[in-house]
């Protein structure tokens, strides 16, 4: 039989708390995370919108795609504007409310780490969604500190191809002692609702890193984007596991390893990597998988 | 629909004023408004394709129909469904080519399903007295099937629900050609061919045994009594070796002559030893059925193991038996004596050579390489050819079988009240069972086309299924397929076309064969039939390919909330054209092929079954 | 009850008299004893309220527009450069029309550093929308807090008031503290028509197109100016409670005034002596104090300073190629009179140094002595060529 999904068609079919007509790209797997995402919070749950992508995808005044309430705020702002909402929903006795920052790579890798570490350094009793395309996508495909090395973008052109690596963002969250860090894909959908319905008996920062392929930024067809994202896990570039209190567990194991080539070679913004770089990465990629495999083993 | 939306309905808040504006920026409704289905170039419909089985099978077979029915435990139904395009599954089930195994797209994954083994439980499942549903009445046009076999069988079948008057003449005394006197009991017992018989008697068709068309009655004869004639008399005569001096005796026999004997229950006298000559199916029945008679049999065959034309699993298992094999050797010379006994077999080493016509190497003789072979009697299974000394110079005859239409009508000659068909090994078409049903099935629609003056290639256009010479009885018959999804009859899904991610190796149900040391001195069947727990496991490791089975992967993917489900008693989902964007992620996560991206313009009906422009 | 108390713990008794349940801070001098008292009055439990120890300015006022926008009242403070980094998240405050009280303690703008009273801080953040206040006592600013929550509450639009740094934030001075049953009187529960609540779902802050964003600027515009009518209610609100009174200006001894002194902050209390030492010698001097300053009480200052001949202002800021912010916006308000008062700017007392009655006088004896309205500021008090008082010109 085919492996299917384990999440209840109930579950996709009840009342939407996101609604169609919003303005995100064909194929945007930031909006299909959203959708997956609120499927495992449910109506409890208050959405702190940076500048972004969803900025825009959650449609124009006095209109909003969202059935949650929703509040935007400024880009650096994510991680800090959501532990003032916590304190408020705290003190009005609403705990069970769930606060989540909504925030691209840029809103949190960049100009919203500050926050970001400041508020996990306090253990704000908050969730924050790293929802990664991997560039400032929303303003034309600029280059963060969180796209992959070898990758096109409109400031890393040919001649000029990103060679950094990727910062490491969940070691920078687990460096504050945060108690849940975990990734997340829109390949894998039940992983991904189970992770957001989980949050809730967790206390204290949870940190959910979550991939989400963008067709005009990586250069694919709108309809690869979920495949991009199941072959990024496949390639061990994009695992999938979570770290609660320290302990590991790896949630996907591939059953076929993709070469990192493949995956690179199914989007257009890695044409230009060369062989060397293509080679480090796939090193890179390798030895962090086992040094995974190895931390979830640990007892 | 039955997902629900929350809130108000869809409505654009005019802030035509200032002071229509709300004290501070707050949202006041929601995006509804936006159809962003505006913005599609192309669009998803569901669209159920021809999975790669059902293209490689000549008679078209609807398996995933089928096994989806099986799935479900509504065996009856599963029955039925399979019957519109190939009535004998008891049969097929067993002596099958099998030819949809080869092509299913699990293979790559692991193994293929075991199909041939799950339309034999199907076929088994059913009580031979249960009654043909919905059976019609008749529309006064008669029809003649000469020959009992598979074609003939098929043809009769179908031409009956189309309401002919249907006779079968059949020469033998016992019906059902090849299946009956060609195929050994132990591939396929006696009893299954009888019931299938006994079925079709049931329907209302006339069986005539012991009356050979050409001896009992002319063909001039019933080609004015009938209005349809279906030739369908297979092919029971032997090639001859073709060796220098006397080769015939009766020590040297055609493999099928023997077969024929055994199975009407004649005594044969073989001797000890047999040499087989060929590497056919004919030759390895004979060989075993041979074998079980006492003898030792050795195959000869001029090319290698590989090459042989027989099924694998035949080879195997009679190797396993203990049937030796020579490969790389053809009979030389026969030496008889006066009484017709074998006083020398003279074979030849052969190698071999660059490929003939049909793409594998020419055999050619060794020089110098002759050996003997001990043989008390030699047993040809080196090609079957018609016999049509009937016919009687009705029919043009080719290359010794007869050409035929695309409608598999006869060019006849001399005049008579019958239009004729003919169908089965005498026509151009591979010798195997299912190409000979498919025949009869073809020959019965192009059959009842001709009474009602359509035009057959326009039907043909209608009901043709997949890539291949395979149509469907449904089709013409306008029958709803087990999905109520709109049909592609054309599209076929073959593997590049599955998502293999979405599925897991599981292994094999393993059909329980018989060790070779209890089934070789017997004549019963030496498997046995799927139980219902293996039948559900097996036909659980079928993809569906090209067929939706409502596993919600378009509904979970949808980034835009335009999968609905359709609800609680309808089968599948509808796209919500006002919003869908047509990005193609449905189309691409579909793990089988059954989501087709159409150009905008083109119209889409809900549940209708109509092709779409392909 | 009448306590001696410095200025920023002023600040905290009206916080914790507000029943603000939400503070958010980061320190800075002269700023920090404000949020030492705070998180002793939370420890306590004196104060019911979550204190959120931020990681910068910039997150000490997103922090309480997150608290704000889900209906809870909210505090912050800074000074200076905290107020400068904040600047962002100021106009998205005022934009997202939330009700926060911020006490911001002026001080000096580097480089170089400087920890000492100037009012350039609050001033250089005139434009993003938000009510200011300027404080001249310990008292004023304890009472501005409450009025303040009480003002922002009904018009939604975020309070901003200002006082001098080590001036009042560290010099103690009676201040009446009233008890807490008083402020509820006067300071009702913040429940605002729209917040976030998971009941009632709604979007705050959505993307707005050049089709829809003027409006929404204009309706904030509107109601700003409504401050000018609902401030007076609040005045005599709060007097009736407490027997305070605090108007948009104070006059003092404008009565036939020839020259009217403008002042705000601690420079006011100075100014008092000199006005009344020119009054002693028969001049006709007088001095608004300048207490409510965004939005701009146009017509009340037309009212105060057009029937006299000669307005000296006093700021104690510098905006480089501009002046003084207060005598600009000054001029500006008188601007439409048909007879306009000659304007005099000084500059005085930046970065914290000291301006005396002295100072004063020879600002009202220089303004005396001259008829032509000076385009350029007058820098009083500047090390120059000549020594002490005297007004260097450019």
């Amino acid at each position: 039989m085919q492996k299917l999904f384990d999440i209840p068609r109930d579950l996709m079919t009840e009342e939407e708390l996101m609604q169609p007509g919003g303005l995100s790209c064909q194929g945007c797997g930031a909006t299909l995370a959203m959708k997956l995402a609120l499927k495992g919070l449910g109506e409890r749950t208050v959405v702190v919108i940076p500048a972004c992508c969803w900025t825009i995808i959650i449609g124009t005044y006095p209109h909003c795609t969202l059935q949650v309430p929703v509040i935007h705020v400024p880009f650096e702002t994510a991680a800090v504007a959501a532990s003032g909402i916590r304190a408020a929903f705290d003190v009005r006795g609403e705990k069970d409310v769930v606060v989540m920052a909504w925030a691209g790579d840029g809103g949190t890798f960049d100009i919203g780490l500050q926050a970001l570490s400041g508020a996990a350094e306090r253990n704000e009793d908050i969730l924050y969604v790293c929802y990664d395309n991997e560039a400032y996508m929303n303003t034309g495909i600029q280059r963060s500190s969180a796209t992959p090395p070898g990758a096109w973008t409109t400031t890393t052109p040919p001649g000029a191809i990103k060679e950094e690596p990727k910062k490491d963002i969940v070691k920078i969250m687990l460096a504050h002692g945060t108690p849940y860090v975990a990734t997340a894909s829109v390949a894998y959908p039940d992983d991904l609702v189970a992770k957001f319905r989980n949050v809730r008996r967790i206390k204290g920062t949870k940190f959910i890193h979550l991939l989400s392929p963008c067709p005009p930024g990586w250069r694919i067809d709108s309809s690869q984007s979920v495949k991009v994202a199941r072959m990024a896990t496949q390639a061990n570039v994009f695992p999938i596991y979570e770290i609660e209190n320290g302990g590991y567990t790896v949630n996907v194991v591939p059953e076929k390893k993709l070469p990192v080539k493949d995956y690179m070679e199914a989007q257009g913004r890695f044409r230009m990597i060369s062989k060397e770089m293509l080679n480090a990465v796939q090193d890179r990629v390798d030895r962090r998988w086992e040094q995974l495999l190895e931390n979830s083993a640990a007892p | 629909m039955n997902s629900k939306r929350r809130s108000e309905p869809a409505q654009k808040h005019e802030l035509r004023s200032w002071y229509d504006y709300p004290p501070m920026n707050v949202s006041l409704g929601n995006m509804l408004h936006n159809k962003t289905g505006a913005w599609r170039f192309i669009k998803p419909i569901y669209e159920d394709k021809v999975p790669a089985c059902q293209n490689a099978c000549p008679a078209g077979n609807d398996i995933e129909g089928w096994i989806k029915l099986l799935q479900k435990g509504e065996y009856e139904e599963a029955y039925w469904h399979l019957k519109r395009e190939q009535p004998f599954p008891s049969i097929l089930g067993r002596v099958c080519f099998s030819f949809c195994q080869t092509a299913c797209n699990r293979s790559p994954l692991d193994e293929c399903v075991g199909i041939r083994e799950l339309e034999r439980f199907i076929g088994d499942q059913v009580a031979p007295s249960l009654a043909h549903p919905n059976l019609p009445g008749y529309h006064g046009k008669s029809l003649a099937v000469v020959g009992s076999g598979p074609a003939g069988m098929s043809a009769a079948y179908y031409a009956r629900l189309l309401g002919f008057h249907v006779t079968i003449f059949e020469a033998l005394p016992v019906m059902g050609g090849i299946l009956r006197v060609g195929i050994p009991g132990y591939r396929l017992p006696r009893e299954i061919v009888e019931t299938e018989f006994h079925r079709l008697k049931n329907m209302g068709i006339e069986l005539r045994p012991n009356t050979g068309v050409g001896a009992s009655v002319t063909i001039d004869e019933i080609r004015n009594t009938y209005d349809y004639l279906f030739l369908a008399t297979g092919v029971h005569a032997s090639r001859r070796l073709g060796l220098e001096g006397k080769d015939e005796s009766h020590r040297v026999m055609s493999g099928l002559a023997m077969l024929k004997k055994v199975a009407l229950g004649e005594k044969v006298d073989l001797g000890q030893k047999i040499a087989v000559i060929g590497g056919g199916n004919t030759a390895i029945d004979a060989a075993r059925t041979a074998f079980r008679l006492g003898c030792r049999v050795t195959i000869i065959y001029r090319r290698s193991e590989n090459e042989m034309p027989a099924h694998p699993e035949e080879v195997r298992e009679a190797l396993e038996e203990g049937v030796q094999l020579r490969t790389l050797a053809a009979p030389a010379r026969i030496e008889l004596d006066d009484d017709g006994t074998i006083r020398r077999l003279v074979c030849c080493e052969m190698e071999l050579g660059p490929p003939d016509e049909s793409g594998r190497r020419r055999p050619i003789k060794k020089e110098g390489a002759l050996f003997d072979v001990e043989a008390d009697c030699i047993l040809t299974g080196i090609g079957e050819i018609p016999i049509l000394h009937y016919l009687n110079n009705m029919a043009t005859i080719e290359n010794g079988v007869i050409p035929v239409d695309e409608g598999l009508k006869v060019y006849t000659k001399g005049s008579g009240k019958a239009r004729i068909f003919a169908g089965g090994d005498i026509i151009p078409i591979p010798h195997t069972v299912v190409h000979a049903v498919a025949s009869g099935k073809k020959a019965a629609i192009a059959m009842d086309c001709d009474r009602k003056g359509t035009d057959y290639s326009d039907v043909l256009e209608e009901i043709a299924l997949g890539d291949g010479t395979a149509i469907s009885f449904s089709l013409y018959m306008g029958w709803d397929p087990v999905n109520p999804v709109t049909q592609n009859n054309r599209i076929v899904v073959d593997s590049e076309k599955i998502v293999y991610d979405y599925f897991g190796k599981e292994p094999r149900v393993r059909q329980e064969i018989q060790e070779a040391n209890i089934r070789k001195r017997s004549f019963e069947s030496h498997t046995r039939t799927f139980t219902a727990d293996e039948a559900q496991q097996e036909a659980g490791r079928c993809m569906h390919c090209g067929r939706c089975i409502e596993c919600d992967n378009c509904l979970i993917f949808c980034p835009d909330m335009s999968v609905q489900v359709k609800g609680e008693e309808q089968f599948g989902y509808a796209f919500d054209y006002d919003y869908c964007k047509g990005c193609g992620i449905c189309f691409t996560e579909c793990p089988r092929y059954a989501i087709t991206m159409v150009d905008e313009e083109t119209s889409v009906e809900g549940d209708n079954f109509q092709l779409s422009t392909e | 009850m009448r306590q001696v108390i410095k200025g920023n713990h002023a600040v905290s008794h009206g916080v914790r008299l507000s029943r603000v349940k939400v503070i958010s801070a980061y320190p800075i001098t002269p700023q920090t004893t404000i949020v030492e008292q705070l998180s002793e009055m939370c420890a306590s439990g004196e104060l019911e309220a979550k204190f959120i120890k931020v990681e910068s300015e910039h997150s000490a006022m997103a922090a309480v527009v997150g608290s704000a926008s889900a209906g809870v009242r909210s505090f912050t403070a800074t000074s200076s450069h905290g107020l400068l980094l904040m600047h962002e998240v100021l106009h998205w405050t005022a934009g997202a029309r939330l009700p926060i009280v911020l006490a911001n303690v002026n001080r000096a703008v580097g480089p170089g550093w400087n920890i000492w009273a100037d009012q350039t801080d609050s001033l250089s953040q005139r434009d993003t929308g938000w009510i200011q206040f300027y404080c001249e006592s310990n008292q004023e600013v304890l009472d501005s807090v409450i009025m303040g929550y009480r003002l922002a509450e009904k018009v939604m639009l975020p309070v901003m008031l200002s006082y001098d740094a080590f001036f009042l934030s560290h010099t103690s001075e009676i201040v009446d503290v009233p008890d807490i049953e008083q402020v509820d009187e006067f300071l009702p529960p913040y429940e605002p028509e729209f917040r976030l609540d998971v009941n009632k779902p709604r979007m705050f802050g959505g993307m707005v197109g050049p089709d829809c964003y003027y409006e929404e600027r204009y309706v904030m515009f509107r109601d700003a100016l409504k401050v000018l009518d609902i401030y007076p209610q609040v005045c005599e609100q709060f007097h009736a409670v407490f027997g305070r009174e605090y108007d948009v200006v104070e006059e003092y001894r404008t009565e036939e005034a020839e020259i009217i002194l403008v002042t705000a902050g601690t420079i006011t209390s100075v100014s008092r002596i000199a006005v009344d030492r020119a009054r002693g010698e028969g001049k006709k001097v007088g001095l608004m104090k300048l207490r409510l300053f965004r939005p701009l009480p146009i017509e009340r200052w037309q009212k105060v300073l057009g029937n006299a001949a000669k307005v000296v202002v006093i700021d104690r800021d510098l905006c480089a190629g501009l002046g003084g912010v207060f005598a600009s916006e000054i001029r500006s308000a008188l601007y439409p009179l048909t007879n306009r008062p000659v304007l005099f700017s000084f500059i005085a007392g930046l970065g914290g140094r000291d301006v005396t009655p002295e100072d004063v006088e020879g600002m009202i004896n220089y303004a005396a002595a001259n008829e032509e309205p000076e385009t350029m500021p007058l820098f009083w008090g500047l090390k120059g060529d000549q020594g002490g008082n005297h007004a260097e010109t450019l």
